[in-house]
């Protein structure tokens, strides 16, 4: 089998392992980890708006609670306090944190490395604090829960997220569809426009690419799957509260990018399950179990630089068959000039 | 006895599959599927007449772990003494802990962990207010009934539901027990001094509505921004003719209040009044007499000699406390009794529901709410806190609360305020009846 056909392979397998979970995982574990691994694909998107920003635009940002928290309180504000319905809530919540990571964006991306990573984490700061304070419209700490409005309703019948199933199978396809829009981006022509950006941004200048407007626009993008992430979270927790927004959030996500390998379109599902996997089992036998995860992670990073997507490619190019290579101009093999 | 269910992880698929090993583990897979079928018919037989999971969610780590370290203490003893006297209706408890780290994310996954995989039927909730809002819908939805011990007062109003109790107070409980004998008794001129963050404004709104219905005047409130070490500045702000600054900070900021407003002599110009979270698990000896002559609204004296019985000895002989400071002296740690109390009371205001409905299982959980509501707890060794009763209407838990005075570093008594006092100035404002089971 070829690299290509390993990696379709493999695809396969976790796709459909994905759309059967609700049957197949309480035959092996208890049905507690069907919602574990809803959650694990919720949390992979925020991980996934570090990654299309780090692995693909080379801006390493600690602001992107920021935008989960504008997509989780848009629903929450939505529904409870607006009295919307399910969609109007849900769009409330991405056109938030979408129009908020403009804004922010429009600011931080005229700048780079650390001073791009201070400015995102200031950003997350100061709206942190000023959910906090705005007690009436978001619960202050205390948070903001909500009932849950049925998706659809028709008559007396209703389908809802409050049924586990219908939940599970909405989380995977609003998750899905968003990796397959990620995907797009990435295969078309702005895809590598981020990625001549970030090898070499005064190239990229040079060769009539404008360096601004690639990063905005990614980190738009990036702002928005983050805002689909929170609004996702919302609805799955019924809550809406500042402690998202806080910036060790962003840093959790930045981490399972990074294990799960930057620059890899499905790594971050791969880190973020494989550390939250991690912390559900430790966490019942230890409380400061986030010391052993600091040391899994330490490792992960010295023994696996490229993440655990990078491992994956290595063990898929030392058991694949060669790609056939292109007919050769002589017996050696060798183009001529 | 604590639950801890652990699962194993899946091994990783193996490369170089040939037709006997694929064999091989197709049978191996079918026998396990086989022996999970097994399990999980015999779980569902074994749950009748097994032992009842009774969870606590509780913050053993991060910046209330200085309360959930009392709070589990509380919660395991309860069990402790429950089990030896024969468990609930001839049924072992199992209690399962899951610590919330202080984080309303990581409360609210903990308290799914708690109902769906250790199999909690009922939950001794979170002291945390952040916590224990990102519970109750997750509780409700879950149909398990949650007890939450924060003082936000949504738990119990605009946000709780028929799956939500509280025993001990809230904002709105705190403002009616306290406000009437510190406006006859204090003054009637008030400022309040909080951290500018959803408890503090809680406790401002509450009390302001009273002291203002009563004729007390309230200057402009003082919202400390969170992080601030210093308060000098926002100390200097307050009127010169406050005659009752009314405070409520926690942990570090409460002892750098008390230090600071101590060392402007604030305490010479003003009575200062405050709530018990303010003060819970702080030795005022330890403070150098920063509290000295400060107010306290107290859930449950901190000395035994306030409330002399036998079930309040025992209580804080089964705490491993002193009879006057409630310290540990091996640990140095002081129990956060005002608060703690609930996680050791409500198992066994469960265990009565239990009882009196007939609980099964958790098709009988509707029973068991019932049963609660408007419960009534005697002075016993099951609610060493004293009387009370969890009214009906609003989950509420009507209790005795205890004014306090620091006087020698110690808690000194000054007016017992009954649960009747506190239920008149306390109308219910929701009714939780009218949601359906």
């Amino acid at each position: 089998m070829t690299a290509a056909a390993i990696n379709r392979l493999g695809f396969v397998v976790v796709a459909l392992l994905t759309l059967t979970a609700p049957w197949f995982l309480p035959l092996l574990v208890d049905s507690f980890w069907v919602d574990i691994y809803a959650e694990m694909l919720i949390w992979s998107l925020l991980a996934a708006s570090v990654n299309l920003l780090f692995g693909y635009v080379g801006l390493l940002s600690f602001g992107q609670a920021l935008f989960f928290g504008m997509g989780m309180y848009g629903v929450a504000i939505g529904v409870a306090k607006l009295g919307l319905g399910f969609w109007p809530a849900f769009g409330l919540g991405v056109v938030m944190a979408t129009a908020m990571a403009l804004v922010a964006g429009a600011l931080a991306v005229r700048l780079t490395w650390h001073y791009f990573a201070i400015i995102t984490v200031v950003f997350s700061l100061i709206f942190y604090f000023a959910a906090l304070s705005w007690k009436p419209l978001t619960g202050g700490d205390d948070g903001l829960s909500f009932t849950m409005p049925p998706i659809v309703s028709i008559g007396e019948w209703e389908l809802s997220l409050t049924d586990p199933t219908v939940q599970y199978y909405f989380i995977i396809a609003i998750v899905g569809i968003c990796y397959a829009l990620m995907g797009v981006i990435l295969k078309s022509p702005l895809g590598s426009a981020f990625r001549a950006v970030k090898e070499n941004d005064h190239r990229a200048a040079l060769i009539g690419l404008n360096v601004y407007l690639i990063r905005l626009t990614a980190f738009v993008i990036a702002g928005f799957i983050a805002g689909v992430a929170g609004a996702l979270f919302a609805f799955f927790g019924r809550y809406a509260s500042a402690s998202y927004m806080f910036y060790h959030v962003s840093g959790e996500a930045v981490v399972w990018a990074i294990i799960g390998g930057a620059g890899t379109l499905l790594g971050p599902i791969v880190g973020t399950s494989l550390l939250i996997i991690l912390r559900e089992e430790l966490s019942h036998a230890w409380e400061h179990y986030l010391i052993l995860v600091g040391v899994i992670v330490i490792l992960v990073v010295i023994f696996a630089p490229k993440g655990l997507g990078g491992l994956w490619q290595a063990l898929v190019r030392r058991i694949a068959r060669p790609e056939t290579p292109p007919p050769s101009t002589d017996a050696k093999g060798e183009d001529k000039p | 006895m604590t639950k801890d269910v652990k699962s194993k992880p899946a091994k990783a698929p193996r490369s170089g599959q040939t037709r006997r090993s694929f064999l091989q583990t197709a049978l191996a897979g079918g026998a396990a599927a086989t022996t999970a079928y097994f399990g999980i018919t015999h779980n569902a037989f074994a749950k009748a007449s097994g032992p009842i999971v009774i969870g606590h969610q509780c913050e053993l780590t991060g910046g209330f772990s200085s309360w959930g370290y009392w709070h589990d203490k509380c919660a395991q003893a309860a069990v402790k003494v429950i089990n030896e006297g024969g468990g609930i209706a001839g049924r072992k408890v199992e209690l399962a802990v899951a610590d919330t780290e202080s984080n309303p994310a990581a409360g609210a996954r903990k308290l799914r962990s708690l109902i769906q995989r250790q199999k909690a039927s009922f939950v001794v909730g979170s002291v945390h207010s952040g916590i224990m809002l990102a519970s109750i819908p997750i509780a409700t939805e879950l149909k398990t009934p949650y007890f939450s011990a924060g003082e936000a007062t949504e738990a119990t109003g605009s946000k709780g539901s028929r799956y939500s109790f509280r025993t001990g107070t809230d904002t709105y409980a705190l403002a009616a027990a306290g406000v009437p004998w510190a406006m006859e008794n204090l003054g009637k001129n008030w400022t309040m001094i909080f951290p500018d963050y959803a408890w503090g404004h809680s406790h401002h709104q509450e009390h302001r509505k009273l002291i203002e219905a009563a004729g007390g005047k309230v200057n402009d409130p003082i919202a400390v921004p969170l992080g601030t070490k210093d308060l000098v500045p926002y100390l200097a702000r307050i009127p010169e003719e406050t005659e009752v600054l009314f405070s409520v900070f926690f942990g570090a900021l409460s002892v750098a209040f008390y230090t600071q407003s101590k060392s402007m002599r604030l305490d010479e110009k003003m009575k200062m009044y405050s709530v018990s979270g303010t003060i819970e698990a702080i030795d005022p000896r330890d403070i150098n007499g920063a509290t000295e002559g400060v107010y306290f609204l107290e859930n449950f004296p901190r000395p035994l000699e306030f409330k002399n019985d036998e079930y309040h000895a025992k209580f804080i002989e089964m705490m491993g406390v002193d009879p006057v400071y409630a310290k540990d002296d091996k640990s140095g740690k002081v129990m956060a009794k005002s608060h703690a109390w609930q996680s050791y009371e409500n198992f066994f205001a469960l265990k009565a529901a239990i009882e009196a409905s007939g609980w099964q299982s958790d098709k009988d959980t509707p029973g068991v709410i019932e049963a609660l509501e408007g419960l009534k707890m005697e002075n016993s060794l099951a609610h060493p806190q004293g009387t009370k009763i969890l009214r009906a209407e609003d989950h509420s838990g009507m209790i005795d609360c205890y004014m306090s005075r620091v006087e020698d570093s110690k808690f000194v008594l000054k007016k017992h305020i009954p649960r009747e006092d506190l239920m008149a100035k306390l109308p219910p404002r929701y009714d939780f009846r009218t949601h359906k089971l």
